[in-house]
């Protein structure tokens, strides 16, 4: 059974994407449990999504278990442009991230095997209509599912280690902007789409978890970069102008969207049975992101030359990410043998430098607080909540700032966004 | 306590869209529009055709609309400014003078080497007759157009210049025509459209007329373009570059009368006309065109004439000078000839045996065409010129390109003489009068460089493909008029300690092309 196979018959909402709830485009909510708590994991093993956030620890996680979770996203921007008019706010979507993890083994035995699928990368913004960023972007979604699977291995009763086989199982990308000619008569702007599918591409994640008492643990995890490569992705064009026609001739684009590593360590403490604390910082790799670059080809018939979009084959926009921090704090209390309550928050880092800032991720540094819980029903099931609330700072540039940086492919105002994120999980546990 | 997935589902979904639908709102926070130091209550506005708001050739209402100061007074009504009254044409006769539209390329695909084709626009005009004039025989009479005689903030004039503002009866078409012996004075059909009947006002004595009845407390200043521009669009061949003392007593003149009443205000540059697309975008094109049909530029020959253009026996009129087509100013800028936007129908004839530029330039200068196969008259003209159309258009002496076509490097270097000195004068007069300075020249030269981006926008100071220039490749566009409008608050912010907001740019049109 493949491993797409086996996340259709595990029935998970793949329809998935978020505006970005981590830093850049990645989106941390990938386990219920965890998202109640800040998002910590990396020095935990509390249950199956350990094999994204440590596939080491996985070994540590007593149970064998099924679980799948689901969060909602949802996301508000505003924007004042540097020039002209008022605000502008997002057209207003739900998105979907969800989680499912499955992890098997002998209930003693040293070894835990796993399977799972989670979105850690994903971004959905539909901007006002008119807005004044327009001809840089309307609309964005950009979707990533990756599929893993997991090997864990107690060395010691205190020290596990563990690696993953991670694919990027799914992924597309549609981004539309609006095409700066005018029509005579008051015919409709131009616009463009560009939709394509991510070649299917492989990477690893690998953790060590190390527990030398009941009262403290620490775990470190990498995951590596994958890179979503589109090749043949459609170029739809809308109400073209005739007489512009010959520059806009494309109808295929391939592009590279990098999906970078990340490196997490972390520590947590267990003053006692019922309480546990933890700390720990991601560092992702962003700075690997320097430019967005497509290259088109293909003739619908507009024109002579072919694979021309304003009368060139390709474009280049400056990214220049830079490596992001975050930190994160989070804990959970056992109230009762079934009730347990989480709560947690995180400082995230943008990757995104000053002057840099583009409509399709308008990142900023942000702070998180979360909330969760879990009720257990018997010794088999569960289930988790979690909400998680984001405040990104607000965030501004100017034309001045876009001129001397060579980004003037974006537009000069100010941003805010905040996030809230209700999430809910279902578990199993053998 | 009981959580069932029935009742958590509902009650997370609930729990979102209350927190979710905290949209942030950042208009709250956002500094008020302020006045500063100015006042904008009551704003009128002194220049020519871009004060105006003539795009692609003409003044029609869509360009009255989306004038610089028509923009700045809406931005003005946010701090305090009053009505600002324009001229209007009216709906019904919404093309005005008319415009030139573009309705196509060749060939078809748009390129460095394909020639825009255009058409004017002739439906929904206002004018309202046509009277001889001076320049205008009656085989070619001048148009009027539809009066305007409200008490516009606007006063605009498309054509005039500085050295015009003193000149008696600029706007009375019953002072029209006059004899070759006993000329009347320059008629200028935009002015007459403001002006009473019969009425002999000057420029000047309008503009003190409306600071009188108007009261204004903020004007904006730009006249003097085409104290130069008529010079350099005629190639040199063609009116006189104003005298510097003219400009600057009249420049006195006139910011004496808008000062008058103790109004505040921007006085403003004229710009280096070669930079604009009506110099620039034929030789690149050219140029381009003959490296594609890899023809030796430095070896061709190019002969054109400088000076007058006429036929005539004055001594200097029609010299030839003799270069290679690399002198054609291209692309890279090599080359220091500027080929004008009107050489681009002949352009193309460069080399063969074509008598097409001198046909139309007979009917300039006397209303008919030569009539076919032969015309005494017409030889005449052409003897008096020393042409021959049976040589090679542009490669003989005897069929050289006209003076009328090509801005040369003498001519370039009057104009520039004259844009820096009639800049000092601007400069110097309202630094002497403590008013604001928007330095137009030093703007569009970066425009030219560097193009101006409006909201991930590129612009640039191309034709056609920049979007700032109009089809005329003189005046803006509503976009470039809207850029214009942003530089000048940058002006009187700074100036004025006053903080008016920008316009979104890009609302207003670049270039439209044809469906």
């Amino acid at each position: 059974m493949t491993v797409r196979k086996l996340l259709l018959a595990g029935g998970v909402l793949l329809v998935s994407a978020s505006a970005a709830s981590a830093s850049g485009f990645q989106v941390n909510l990938n386990g219920q449990k965890n998202n109640g708590m800040g998002g910590v994991g990396v020095a935990l093993s509390l249950d199956q999504a350990a094999m994204f956030y440590n596939p080491g620890a996985l070994a540590m996680v007593r149970e064998s278990g099924v679980q799948i979770g689901a969060n909602f996203a949802f996301a508000r921007n505003a924007f004042i442009p540097e020039t002209g008019g008022g605000q502008s706010n997002l057209r207003n979507t739900t998105v979907t991230p969800a989680n499912f993890y499955a992890a098997f083994g002998p209930k003693e035995g040293k070894w835990k095997f796993g399977v799972g699928a989670y979105t850690p990368f994903g971004s959905e913004l539909h901007y006002a209509n008119n807005w004044e960023g327009r001809y840089a972007l309307t609309d964005i979604n950009l979707r990533a599912i990756f599929a893993q699977v997991t090997g864990s291995y107690a060395i010691t009763p205190q020290l596990s280690i563990g690696a993953g086989l991670v694919m990027l199982a799914y992924g597309d990308v549609d981004l539309q902007k609006d095409i700066p000619l005018a029509a005579q008569n008051g015919a409709p702007t131009p616009h463009i789409t560009l939709n394509g599918k991510a070649k299917q591409t492989f990477g690893y994640n690998v953790g060590i978890f190390f527990k030398p008492s009941d009262k403290l643990s620490v775990g470190a995890s990498y995951r590596s970069q994958v890179d979503a490569k589109i090749e043949g992705g459609d170029v739809r064009l809308r109400d073209v102008i005739a007489s512009t026609g010959g520059n806009f001739t494309a109808t295929n684009f391939s592009a590279t969207l990098p999906l970078p590593a990340t490196a997490s360590v972390g520590l947590a403490v267990m003053p006692n049975d019922k309480l546990t604390l933890s700390v720990e910082a991601n560092l992702v790799y962003w700075n690997v992101y320097h430019t967005l670059d497509f290259t088109f080809s293909g003739n619908n018939g507009y024109g002579t030359t072919p694979g021309l979009v304003g009368g060139s084959s390709t474009s280049s926009a400056k990214r220049y990410y830079q490596d992001a921090l975050c930190f994160r704090l989070g804990g959970q209390y056992k109230v009762t043998d079934g009730l347990t309550v989480r709560a947690g928050g995180f400082f995230d880092q943008s990757a995104v430098k000053d002057g840099y800032v583009s409509p399709e991720t308008p990142d900023a540094d942000r702070i998180g607080l979360t909330a969760g819980l879990s009720y257990d029903f018997g010794k088999h099931f569960g289930v988790d909540a979690s909400f998680l609330f984001e405040d990104f700072m607000k965030r501004s540039q100017s034309q001045a700032d876009l001129v001397n940086n060579g980004t003037t492919d974006r537009v000069a105002g100010t941003y805010k966004t905040t996030i809230a994120v209700p999430g809910v999980g279902l578990y199993v546990k053998f | 306590m009981n959580f069932s997935s029935k009742h958590t589902l509902p009650a997370l979904a609930l729990l979102g869209l209350t927190l979710g639908s905290c949209q942030p709102t950042l208009d709250d926070n956002r500094p008020a529009a302020t006045a500063g130091s100015a006042d904008f209550s009551r704003y009128i506005a002194v220049g020519n055709s871009l004060t105006a708001g003539v795009s692609d050739g003409g003044l029609y209402r869509e360009g009255q609309l989306s004038s610089y100061p028509n923009i700045l007074a809406q931005q003005f009504a946010q701090v305090g400014g009053g009505p600002f009254v324009q001229p209007l044409f009216s709906e019904a006769q919404s093309n005005g003078t008319g415009y030139l539209q573009l309705t196509g390329f060749t060939p078809a695909t748009p390129t460095a080497t394909s020639a825009p084709l255009t058409a004017s626009v002739t439906s929904k005009l206002a004018v309202r007759g046509a009277v001889v004039t001076r320049s205008n025989p009656a085989t070619n009479p001048q148009p009027i157009y539809t009066k305007d005689l409200s008490e516009v903030n606007n006063l605009g004039i498309s054509g005039i210049r500085m050295s015009d503002i003193l000149t008696p009866g600029f706007g009375n078409v019953a002072l029209t025509g006059g004899t070759a012996s006993a000329p009347t004075s320059i008629f200028n059909s935009y002015f007459e459209r403001i002006t009473p009947d019969n009425s002999n006002e000057s420029y000047l004595d309008r503009v003190k007329r409306t600071v009188a009845s108007i009261k204004p407390t903020f004007f904006t200043e730009w006249l003097g373009n085409n104290d130069v521009l008529g010079y350099a669009t005629a190639g040199g061949a063609a009116n006189s570059i104003t005298p510097a003392v003219t400009f600057a007593v009249n420049t006195g003149y006139v910011l004496d009368a808008l000062t008058s009443g103790g109004a505040k205000g921007v006085v403003i540059t004229i710009p280096d006309v070669t930079n604009i697309p009506f110099f620039t975008a034929v030789g690149p094109s050219f140029r381009a065109n003959l490296d594609l049909n890899k023809v030796p530029v430095a070896a061709a020959p190019f002969i054109y004439t400088t000076g007058t253009l006429a036929p005539s026996a004055t001594p200097g009129a029609n010299a030839r000078v003799t270069t290679t087509l690399s002198s054609i100013r291209d692309a890279s800028g090599s080359g220091n000839l500027l080929l004008m936007l009107t050489a681009s129908p002949y352009v193309s004839f460069y080399g063969k045996v074509s008598g097409k530029y001198w046909r139309d330039f007979y009917r300039q200068a006397t209303g008919a065409y030569p009539t076919r196969p032969t015309d005494p008259a017409f030889n005449a003209f052409l003897g008096g010129m020393g042409v021959d159309t049976t040589q090679a258009f542009g490669q003989s002496s005897g069929n050289p390109f006209p003076s009328t076509l090509v801005l040369d490097p003498t001519e370039q270097a009057a104009v520039a003489s004259a844009t820096t000195t009639f800049n000092a004068t601007l400069t110097a007069a309202a630094t002497s009068r403590d008013l604001a300075i928007f330095d137009s020249n030093t703007f569009f030269r970066g425009v030219a460089q560097g193009g101006y981006v409006t909201n991930a926008v590129n612009n640039t100071a191309g034709f056609i493909s920049g979007n700032l220039f109009s089809l005329d490749g003189v005046h803006p566009t509503p976009r470039g008029y809207a850029v214009v409008a942003n530089e000048i608050i940058k002006v009187i912010n700074a100036k004025y300690g006053s903080s008016l907001r920008q316009v979104d740019a890009n609302a207003y049109r670049g270039v439209q092309f044809p469906q």
